[in-house]
């Protein structure tokens, strides 16, 4: 354990989970999971409701504790710390404010429990500035609006200005166009402050709006850490690709190689995609819709002749559901343009579709 | 249009806006007018009549009487201590009973409600055999060697108080939890994320955010057990007069109405108090956070 808190020290993580267990009666909720965490980092943890987010959360802030693994804070093991000594900042999803007291009452409840006595009033003026809530501090807080409350939660937790912020899934109470205000505003916050944060979220757009890097959970593990253009770009997992955006699925089997390429069948016809599967192997291939194009195909890239059959438009980017020829109805391919090419194409008109063979990834069939 | 809809916004009074849901209430006025108000005008007025029309005479001779103000602070100080005692009892088991699980829950309300289906003459009835001199408790105090002849139990102070809190415990109970059951655990999450030790937290947060169901405890169990009469005139008697005894045999053996009326009109005002107090500190908590701190 020793090792283990200097090793962290030294690399100046400000938060590292090490192989960490939690079990619920005889559900395994996290199996074995590790993080790393950089000073002013701001991590998501994106992933669907079960898949162990929130007890990460809960096992980091020390609000429950871990059955095996270490959790270690700057460099300082915390794996059995009680909560209150942490020193672990937290946003709740419902924010938690304590109805008994006012704002001011809020922010500073953190000081006192501290037992600092100096510069409170300051401190908690300052901590309500930065959420530009300075003129609410003698306001109940039941008086407040969700998006008020939520700078309020917030001011509150930096007020005692902890080593690591959890935020858990703080935005949700909230109006869309008022949810991406304050995610813009408080990414700028804790920029400016340099902390560091862990976000839990099932909102992968959010994730990808605020976040450094997103670890996207499944079933109690990450499946994969990474930027959100990386993890957008190249998926390690289906459970990724259907996590993170949208793509088309097309199962099939890999048939041979073509030079660097192997060639697959699916439903729609046979495509090309970079070599990874023996001959044989069931795969399945996706493609994101605004990596095909319409139009001439250039060489080497996978072209089908389809016909469209919905068209949406939607402002800045058109969608086209199209059923590609000699292949059941129902299997569509959808198409994303960013601009529609002149003449625009009709419902039922026929098109030509192609996309690179790099921008195919394909998975082990599940 | 314009003027119609401002004629219309005029605010009419309820019953001329066809709003009468007020009304429903009839019945149950009608009923507590017939079989509480006018006896209690009645009791009023019997306690200031005289042999010659008005008179104080009653209240004069209740409060000038080291007696009958004996009479009073014994019926105060037993509503003190047994509301103490079920408030350091009943506080915490309420919070049992709120964070219980399942079953557990399911025993523990049925510790607390069971003995409220029990008629209280027939609990105090077991006290009396419990704690009499050839009772349960002199044989176990006996048998441990504990004592060397039977104790005196019964008809002492002690036995009273035990019994009076056992009567009224559910009462306590009650209200307590219903408030600290409402309680977000966050909230003590919150604390403690924030440095709160347990005791900083439940001192600052879970103690004053269940004050109002403690509140409404201290109110009910006060004014109850200030006017008990079945369970001490059964586990203590005359040794220990109360108010509620003072008036049953003022109306019972002496036939004095006066005297028996004018205790009953100032027990009656003793609980119009409590009333006012648990109420006035009940909006004072609600109105909390908006103040400075």
């Amino acid at each position: 354990m020793m090792r283990l808190a200097e090793a962290s020290a030294a690399t100046g993580a400000a938060l590292a989970v090490r192989g960490v267990w939690k079990r619920f009666g005889a559900t395994q909720v996290l199996e074995n999971l590790s993080l790393d965490v950089a000073g002013g980092e701001f991590v998501s943890l994106l992933g669907p409701s079960g898949c162990g987010k929130t007890t990460l959360l809960r096992l980091i802030a020390g609000l429950a504790h871990a059955d095996g693994g270490a959790i270690v804070v700057g460099g300082r093991e915390v794996t059995r710390l009680p909560a209150h000594r942490r020193n672990i900042g937290v946003v709740f999803q419902n924010y938690a404010l304590f109805p008994h007291l006012n704002v001011f009452g809020n922010v500073a409840f953190g000081l006192h429990a501290q037992g600092i006595r100096d510069d409170v009033k300051a401190r908690v003026m300052q901590a309500l500035a930065l959420v530009r809530m300075g003129d609410f501090a003698e306001r109940p807080t039941g008086a407040l609006s969700g998006g008020q409350q939520q700078r309020v939660a917030v001011a509150r937790a930096i007020a005692v200005r902890p080593s690591l912020l959890l935020l858990d899934e703080p935005f949700s109470a909230l109006d869309r166009k008022l949810r991406e205000t304050m995610q813009v505003e408080l990414k700028q916050l804790l920029r400016q402050l340099g902390i560091t944060a862990i976000f839990v979220t099932h909102d992968q757009e959010e994730a990808l709006v605020m976040s450094d890097r997103v670890a996207v959970m499944n079933a109690g593990r990450i499946e994969q850490l990474d930027t959100p253009q990386a993890l957008y770009a190249h998926p390690a997992s289906l459970y990724v690709v259907d996590f993170i955006g949208q793509s088309a699925r097309l199962s099939g089997t890999v048939r041979g190689t073509d030079g660097d390429w192997m060639v697959v069948d699916t439903a729609l016809g046979t495509l090309r995609a970079a070599r990874r599967f023996v001959p044989g192997s069931r795969v399945v291939a996706t493609i994101r819709p605004e990596a095909i194009h319409l139009g001439a195909a250039p060489a080497g890239a996978n072209a089908f002749t389809a016909a469209v059959a919905e068209m949406m438009f939607l402002g800045a980017r058109t969608v086209l559901h199209c059923v590609v020829e000699g292949a059941a109805d129902d299997d569509r391919l959808m198409v994303e343009l960013a601009r529609l090419p002149d003449p625009a194409p009709h419902a039922g008109a026929p098109v030509t579709l192609w996309f690179r063979p790099e921008d195919v990834a394909v998975f082990p069939h599940p | 249009m314009t003027a119609a809809a401002a004629t219309l916004s005029l605010p009419a009074p309820a019953w001329r806006r066809g709003d009468m849901t007020a009304m429903l209430a009839l019945p149950a006025m009608g009923y507590m007018l017939v079989v509480f108000a006018v006896p209690l005008a009645l009791l009023l007025w019997s306690s200031m009549r005289g042999e010659a029309g008005f008179s104080l005479a009653g209240y004069a001779r209740i409060l000038g009487d080291d007696y009958y103000r004996q009479v009073i602070w014994n019926s105060l100080s037993l509503g003190l201590i047994t509301t103490a005692g079920c408030a350091i009892l009943g506080y915490p088991a309420a919070f049992a009973i709120a964070r219980a699980r399942g079953y557990w829950q399911v025993v523990l309300f049925a510790l607390v409600f069971l003995p409220l289906t029990v008629s209280i003459i027939v609990k105090t009835f077991g006290w009396a055999i419990m704690l009499r001199r050839d009772g349960l408790v002199n044989f176990a105090l006996l048998g441990l060697g504990l004592a060397d002849r039977p104790q005196r139990m019964l008809f002492t102070p002690e036995s009273l108080y035990a019994g009076m809190i056992n009567v009224f415990l559910p009462f306590m109970i009650l209200p307590c939890y219903s408030v600290v059951r409402m309680l977000d655990p966050r909230l003590t999450e919150a604390a403690a994320t924030l440095g709160a030790s347990a005791w900083h937290a439940f001192s600052r947060v879970t103690f004053p955010l269940s004050l109002p169901g403690l509140v409404a405890g201290i109110g009910i169990v006060f004014s109850l057990s200030c006017a008990a009469y079945v369970t001490p005139s059964l586990l203590i008697g005359e040794r220990y007069m109360t108010m509620s005894q003072v008036m049953a045999k003022a109306y019972l053996n002496l036939r004095d109405w006066q005297l028996g009326s004018a205790m009953a009109a100032i027990l009656l005002a003793v609980a119009v108090l409590v009333v006012l107090a648990t109420s006035w500190l009940q909006r004072r908590l609600a109105r909390r956070g908006g103040s400075s701190s």
